[in-house]
């Protein structure tokens, strides 16, 4: 190549800033490729923190006496039960029979599953139907100020 | 004739008398310690010799009426203080010598009939057992002189009886079903016995009954709730529980199915329930295929081209068609899972899917297929706001894929246009630099 | 400064910014260095390139540990939750969780090829002695990060891989206990040891590294590439020794190399998750099939195959003083092969080097297979 020519010159010019041109898209669209998910991810998701060992279950006030509740503990679900004398306790509503799922029976006073007619005491025993064992018992907790309480439920 | 004090020698009546007017008082039956120390002169000449009697004095030792202070004499009479044979065999003094058969149940029902004695051993315990015994095959035959039934010994064994909670006793959950068979599955001692329709009685009971279910939720679930022969049969009062009686018996525990089954238009027309689909010794456990009119369903034995062949068809259709979903909407939860997606929510409902296949299978049992396909209808219900939820995800992963896909091209892009960059740099240094040396 | 006939706006904005730095800083030194820099080209150049993409890693391991640390929770209640919730909710958590795990990897993969082009070009020979121990000790802290950063998602795999990795030492007479007690921060992996390792992997190691780097880093760019003692003889013989610029040329070219690394990490964060697992549960039977990192497996499979009296020695040991020796000789391999300083590169170097990478090779694969 002959250096000092105008005439050849011209075309390394316009394939030069055609490729810069080329390169500064690149590298501009791979910055944002990176740019766009650390700011994403900066910004804290909705629905508050880390779910832990403990999950907040509902209001006391949800909660007469001789009632139960069933409600999401990961992905498995529990149940809160308030015994006729006021007291709360939580059990994992998994019957240990077909996995399904137990519910409250007030009348009288035990946690039942439709399935198969299993019953369980309040203490989570097993006592009548295919069930082989009790249910797993979780912690129950109560917080937040007199009136709106909240149950908060947690494994150990 | 009885007194107050209920001593089972009273019962035996005025020889009885007589034994306490001899000096009977002394070893009585009686929770004294005294009484099980005191040498007793039975053992001093058994534990000697040789055989069946030796081995009672042995298998005693580990009895339970030991325990509680009886000896020897308290069933079989006799003088244990007496120094020879004679003497202490005396039937004057009561001596009866082998209890065999009726005279084994009567000389247990001598106590354990008795609600005033019982209750100071064990009050919660049932007085009954010698009158269920007698409404028994066993009870009944022995009455009409047949001796090869068995009797209180042949199931408690007549001197290691052990109580029925004690795992090493031959009436425990675990142990019951050999203790029937060493009778019911020997076919020499069960020769000439027949059913009620005069067919010769089996002996393949117990070999049915280890391919059940009910078996293996006892010995491999540890299951002492698990049926084992007498939980059907009845203990004492052993016999077949009759044709219509299966579905009360499976539905002592089988609740849920009874209710619906006897309130199903086949309760009338099954003679043996329950038995009719499941078996009685051999229950297997129970599959979708039992159910249509497909290959191994047991509608077809009864069903061919009617309306109950339609509803049977329909049932299998409607709970294959919810089984089918739930496990396609398990693949998928398990596949967004697999690559990284919030699934907690939906394998929550996944459960809920999968109770109302449960309960589907449940409902079966009522032998009506409106019924099973609403609660199929309730479950498919789930199952398609899953697979919703699972297009969503999939949405999301199809979303990260192109996102990939479009940094990708940048990616590409900027590594072309930097080799490209590169070579021209290079070049324009070649020219400055002038051509290299040769 | 204003040149209105010549420059434009922004070059005369540019030419006023680096007279600013200029003015003080005097980077006139370090600019006219790294104009004259210059890489030797020949057929082994392509080796070069390793340490740089060892460095980009490196640095994507900072950026996006940092990241993760924002959501991440150091306790044994919380840690694998905490890892889900980065995964599942945080938005493109899923992609920096995968990107760390994945660079993890990659860097120590790359570290290791960098360290064996090395061996097998003599580049530690005189006078980069030094250049090759830093390297050296950097490469055990790429592995120590590797084993700490391993057990912090707190899932079922790594609490048994590490319970069996922190024992290992336990062999050792009279301090093994100790050693174990230290690592564990207790006799048994718990909590404490999650806070131990969370503390070794974002605080100790990293301090330690960012010293050691610059060193290395220090080292290479004033003593510049090393040429191999192949085309050095070459050059002796009066062949020329071709050059290139080391800016814009070789830099350019890392920057290549660093897309390409980029591209390879997205594509295995989006189309091969780590999966997390199960929770640990420390009193749950010990699963099937755990196995430690890859990078350890060799030296894990290793272990199992030692008989369990060597010489009248516990088998274990033999093979940790094992290691341990041949970390040392790693470590000190410049002043044991004193020949290649002086032009005279002993083959035996190069066969030992394949033979334990052929060993290590083998060991690994067994390793898969029979777990």
């Amino acid at each position: 190549m002959e250096p000092g020519d105008g005439v050849v010159n011209r075309p390394p010019v316009r394939r030069r800033t055609l490729l810069d041109w080329l390169l500064g898209l690149g590298l501009g669209s791979t910055g944002l490729a990176v740019f766009h998910p650390v700011r994403r991810f900066l910004v804290p998701p909705r629905g508050g923190e880390a779910e832990t060992a403990s999950v907040v279950a509902g209001s006391l006030s949800e909660l007469p006496p001789n009632s139960g509740k069933v409600f999401p503990f990961g992905s498995r679900p529990a149940i809160v039960v308030r015994t006729p004398d006021g007291e709360l306790r939580a059990f994992s509503a998994v019957c240990t029979h077909l996995d399904c799922t137990v519910q409250y029976k007030a009348d009288t006073s035990q946690m039942w599953c439709a399935c198969h007619n299993g019953i369980y005491d309040l203490s989570g025993a097993n006592v009548s139907g295919p069930p082989p064992r009790p249910l797993e018992t979780f912690v129950v907790n109560v917080r937040g100020e007199a009136g709106r309480e909240e149950v908060v439920v947690s494994r150990s | 004739m009885r007194t107050t004090t209920s001593r089972p020698m009273l019962a035996l009546g005025p020889l009885a008398l007589l034994l306490c007017l001899a000096g009977g008082e002394a070893r009585a039956w009686a929770q004294t310690p005294a009484a099980t120390s005191a040498p007793n002169g039975c053992v001093t000449c058994h534990e000697k010799s040789s055989g069946a009697a030796a081995h009672a004095v042995t298998a005693f030792a580990t009895d339970i009426h030991k325990a509680r202070g009886f000896t020897c004499v308290d069933c079989h009479g006799g003088d244990a203080a007496a120094t020879d044979a004679k003497a202490a065999k005396d039937p004057a003094k009561g001596y009866k010598g082998v209890l065999r058969g009726a005279a084994g149940v009567q000389a247990c029902a001598t106590c354990h009939s008795d609600a005033n004695f019982m209750r100071k051993f064990s009050p919660s315990q049932r007085i009954d057992q010698a009158a269920e015994y007698a409404t028994s095959v066993h009870g009944q035959r022995l009455a009409g002189g047949d001796t090869k039934v068995a009797t209180c010994a042949s199931c408690h064994t007549a001197h290691g009886i052990r109580a029925v909670r004690d795992a090493k006793s031959s009436v425990y959950p675990t142990n019951v079903a050999a203790t029937c068979a060493s009778c019911h599955a020997d076919a020499t001692h069960m020769a000439g016995y027949t059913k009620a329709d005069g067919t010769p009685l089996p002996t393949t009971q117990l070999a049915e009954y280890r391919t059940s279910v009910h078996f293996a939720a006892m010995t491999k679930k540890n299951d002492l709730s698990a049926p084992t022969c007498n939980d059907c049969h009845g203990n004492h009062g052993a016999r077949p529980p009759g044709a219509e009686a299966f579905v009360n018996v499976c539905g002592t525990c089988h609740t849920t199915f009874a209710t619906k089954m006897q309130a199903s238009a086949h309760a009338a027309v099954f003679d043996r329930g329950c038995v009719e689909c499941h078996s009685n010794h051999a229950v297997q456990p129970p599959s979708d295929t039992l159910l249509g009119m497909g290959e191994g369903a047991l509608c077809v034995t009864c069903h061919g081209d009617d309306n109950g062949a339609a509803a049977a068809t329909s049932m299998r259709a409607a709970i294959d068609s919810l089984r089918d979903s739930v496990e396609q909407s398990s693949t998928l939860l398990e596949r967004l899972h697999a690559s990284g997606m919030e699934v907690g929510a939906q394998q929550l409902a996944l459960r809920e899917a999968r109770s109302h296949l449960t309960l589907s299978r449940a409902e079966v049992h009522s032998l009506n297929a409106e019924a099973v396909t609403r609660v199929v209808g309730e479950g498919l219900a789930v199952t398609k706001g899953l697979d919703e939820a699972g297009a969503a995800a999939t949405a999301e992963l199809r979303f990260r894929r192109q996102g990939l896909a479009a940094s990708m091209v940048a990616i590409l892009l900027v590594v072309v246009a930097l080799l490209a960059k590169i070579k021209q740099i290079e070049r324009r240094q070649a020219e400055q630099d002038g051509p290299p040396a040769p | 400064m204003e040149d209105p006939t010549v420059a434009t706006t922004t070059s005369s904005w540019r030419a006023r910014t680096a007279t600013w730095i200029e003015e003080r800083y005097e980077l006139g030194a370090l600019t006219r260095f790294i104009d004259e820099k210059r890489v030797p080209v020949h057929r082994h150049s392509l080796w070069y390139y390793l340490g740089g993409m060892t460095l980009f890693l490196f640095i994507v391991q900072v950026v996006s540990g940092i990241m993760l640390i924002l959501y991440y929770r150091p306790s044994a209640a919380e840690a694998y939750e905490s890892v889900q919730y980065i995964v599942t909710r945080v938005e493109f958590g899923w992609l920096v969780r995968n990107v760390h795990s994945w660079s993890a990897n990659l860097l120590v993969a790359v570290a290791m090829l960098h360290m064996a082009s090395v061996i097998y070009l003599r580049a530690y020979r005189k006078p980069r002695e030094l250049t090759w121990v830093s390297g050296a000790f950097l490469l055990f802290l790429m592995l120590g990060f590797g084993f700490s950063g391993y057990l912090l998602p707190w899932n079922e795999l790594a609490f048994f891989a590490t319970k069996v990795g922190t024992g290992i030492p336990g062999a050792l007479p009279i301090i093994g206990h100790d050693i174990v007690r230290l690592l564990r921060g207790g006799d048994e992996v718990t909590g404490a040891t999650l806070s131990r390792f969370f503390g070794l992997h974002v605080a100790i190691l990293p301090a330690i590294t960012t010293v050691l780097v610059g060193l290395h880093l220090l080292f290479v760019q004033q003593q510049g590439m090393s040429v191999p003692p192949s085309v050095e003889a070459n050059v002796k013989k009066g062949e020329r020794l071709r050059e290139t610029r080391f800016f814009p040329n070789f830099v350019l070219h890392d920057a290549v190399g660093w897309y390409l690394a980029l591209a390879l990490l997205a594509a295995l964060a989006a189309f091969s998750p780590w999966e997390l697992g199960k929770k640990a549960d420390p009193f749950a039977s010990v699963p099937a099939g755990i196995r430690p990192e890859w990078y350890f497996l060799a030296a894990f499979q290793a272990l199992k195959f030692l008989p369990s009296h060597v010489l009248g020695i516990e088998g274990e040991n033999v093979g940790v003083i094992g290691f341990g020796a041949l970390a040392a000789v790693f470590v000190v391999l410049p002043f044991l092969d004193r020949g290649a300083s002086y032009g005279r590169p002993g083959r035996w170097v190069s066969w030992l080097a394949t033979i334990l990478f052929a060993f290590l090779a083998v060991m690994t694969v067994l390793g898969y297979i029979l777990a």
